[in-house]
């Protein structure tokens, strides 16, 4: 196996590109001053959560019923399965694993259980 | 539509903060450490990385034959850098490293070290913390291609490689007059460097191995390995002719180790060009602005903008233009600002000339928010600016611009009704040449980044030399 296949199967097996999507994520909004003790804190954060599930989420549940609201434009209390998929992937998390059909409608509630789920998981595997 | 799906408007101020951090070289060595040493456990890996500190510590490498100056060039760089200094003699001598006695044993044995337990020797000694924090500079090592190739294997990369070169006949001479200080290990030579202090003369000792058969023997021997060498670090290294004063030789090497590689992050030229009046600071912005589409912007004009928008802010700058009295900094600042907000200046970067005039605009100008990443001083002499703006002229019927030495018009008719911009005489444009030169040595200390150029020449060699310095990274800074 050639060296850069073996780095692209490394970096997919750990899921690099997601760790530092988040973490990009994470420095970019908080900006602070000293990146790399930021950075360093995210990290023992990230290590500590595989403990305690306390992980340094980028969303909290205001951000999502603002998420929400604004695709629920029309104020209907659901949204339906593309705009639950292009949020979920515009946030960095897989859509790969859903089990709702083309038809079925997402409460606010269910979106916000099932963001919070996914972010859980996505930290849990790094 | 679909709020959550993309383009997004990214918020100006992430981007700004990620090029002012280096967010995207700090992600990037981050990766590449990953990479090469994948270890299990990433995100211990990470923490540990990340608090062995900075990753803009000198790596260099200083190779080439024998008597080319490696030695005093490496030691320089340290001293500048204030790097550890390292050397394979050194190296094989250091009793601290685990490996030394083996090291030692095989020198009085066969006298030559195997590569391998070199690279482990070098392995152990680099992750020492001086070397961590403060950076290194190897001097002469590797010596051969499969050395450089072992280094790899094990993940040491430099930064930079400096090769030194010159003809034979030069070292050989160089070599034949060599001299050593046996306490500092200071190299010195009979003819080219010889030692001020008197102490040292008297116990200057002739080093082994300089006879010209030896000398011709080592140098066939590193010509024959230094292409191989150079193909391991084909994208960073810099060739630099050792036939030259040292002083010399070491601003280059210096020059080069200070820079940074070419770099794939999002790069937002926002450019401010500085200079007298016909320093050609508009013709500058209209070639960026055409080759980069950058959004060129003068403040005069924005002033003149606001006044013909009969605007409220427009009414209290139309006296000040009509007087030519200098509009408030308040007001300029939030033409300006309300200028840069825009969302053309915020996708494509901007080019902005005639402001700041003075260091308390360039001051409020950072304390608004908008800090330009290339600063460039436009020189000229005061003579060269009078004669380039007063004999400017203009057709009043086509437009067209003309230049009385420069441009002259091949039509007599045309010449006759040439009319000249008021603002275009001698005395005004040396009293605002003046004015410039008061404030630029201010300016230049504010920029500390600033690029100077030299104006008096063809305008597409200038902007050849702007081009150059926004593709390069600025180079680090020195504290």
């Amino acid at each position: 196996m050639d060296r850069e296949e073996e780095g692209r199967r490394y970096l997919e097996q750990h899921k690099i590109p997601e760790l530092f999507h988040n973490l990009s994520a994470l420095l970019l909004y908080h900006r602070p001053e000293k990146p790399r003790e930021f950075l360093i804190q995210s990290l023992e954060k990230i290590k500590l959560a595989r403990m305690t599930n306390d992980y340094p989420y980028l969303m909290d549940e205001s951000n999502l019923n603002a998420m929400f609201d604004m695709l629920d434009t029309a104020g209907q209390g659901y949204i339906t399965l593309p705009q639950y998929k292009g949020a979920l992937q515009s946030m960095g998390l897989n859509t790969d694993d859903i089990m709702y059909l083309d038809t079925d409608t997402i409460t606010s509630d269910v979106f916000k259980e099932d963001v919070m789920k996914k972010f859980a998981a996505m930290w849990a595997s790094f | 539509m679909d709020a959550t799906s993309g383009p997004h408007q990214i918020p100006p101020a992430m981007a700004l903060y990620a090029e002012k951090h280096r967010i995207f070289e700090l992600m990037q060595t981050l990766m590449e450490a990953l990479l090469i040493y994948r270890p299990a456990d990433p995100v211990d890996f990470l923490i540990e990385h990340l608090q062995k500190g900075r990753d803009e510590v000198p790596r260099v490498l200083v190779l080439g034959p024998p008597a080319s100056g490696k030695t005093t060039i490496s030691r320089w760089i340290c001293k500048h850098l204030s790097a550890t200094y390292l050397c394979p003699q050194d190296l094989a001598e250091d009793r601290k490293l685990k490996k030394s006695k083996e090291a030692l044993s095989c020198l009085s044995r066969q006298g030559a070290i195997p590569d391998e337990l070199w690279v482990t020797l070098l392995e152990e000694r680099l992750s020492a913390q001086d070397c961590v924090r403060l950076g290194w500079v190897l001097d002469g090592f590797p010596e051969t291609r499969n050395q450089a190739l072992l280094l790899q294997e094990k993940g040491i990369a430099p930064r930079h490689v400096v090769v030194l070169y010159a003809p034979d006949t030069v070292l050989v001479e160089r070599n034949l007059g060599k001299l050593l200080d046996p306490f500092t290990h200071e190299v010195y030579h009979a003819t080219f460097d010889w030692p001020v202090d008197f102490m040292v003369q008297r116990r200057l000792v002739a080093p082994e191995g300089i006879s010209e058969q030896d000398t011709a023997g080592r140098l066939l021997e590193s010509h024959r390995n230094i292409p191989g060498i150079l193909q391991a670090y084909s994208g960073n290294h810099k060739a630099i002719n050792a036939d030259q004063p040292c002083v010399d030789v070491f601003a280059q090497a210096l020059h080069f180790v200070q820079s940074r590689p070419l770099s794939k992050a999002p790069f937002l030229p926002r450019v401010l060009l500085l200079g007298p009046p016909g320093s050609g600071k508009r013709l500058q912005a209209a070639l960026l602005a055409q080759r980069y589409g950058l959004v060129s912007l003068r403040l005069g004009d924005l002033l003149r903008e606001k006044v013909a928008d009969r605007s409220p802010l427009g009414e209290l700058i139309r006296p000040s233009l009509e007087t030519s009295y200098p509009v408030s900094d308040n007001v300029v600042l939030r033409v300006l600002r309300d200028r840069l907000n825009q969302p053309d200046c915020l996708s494509r970067g901007w080019v902005l000339h005639g402001f700041p005039r003075d260091v308390d605009q360039a001051a409020a100008m950072k304390h608004t928010g908008f800090e330009p990443n290339r600063v460039f001083f436009l020189n000229l002499p005061v003579e060269v600016a009078v004669q380039r703006v007063c004999q400017r002229a203009t057709d009043p019927v086509s437009g067209e611009r003309y230049h009385s030495t420069f441009k002259p018009p091949t039509d007599t008719e045309v010449n006759q009704r040439l009319r000249q911009n008021p603002r275009d005489q001698p005395g005004r444009v040396e009293v605002k040449v003046d004015l410039y030169n008061q404030q630029v040595r201010e300016l230049e200390e504010f920029y500390e980044d600033g690029i100077p150029l030299n104006a008096d020449q063809d305008p597409y060699t200038i902007f050849e030399h702007i081009e150059s310095c926004l593709v390069k990274p600025l180079p680090a800074s020195r504290h």
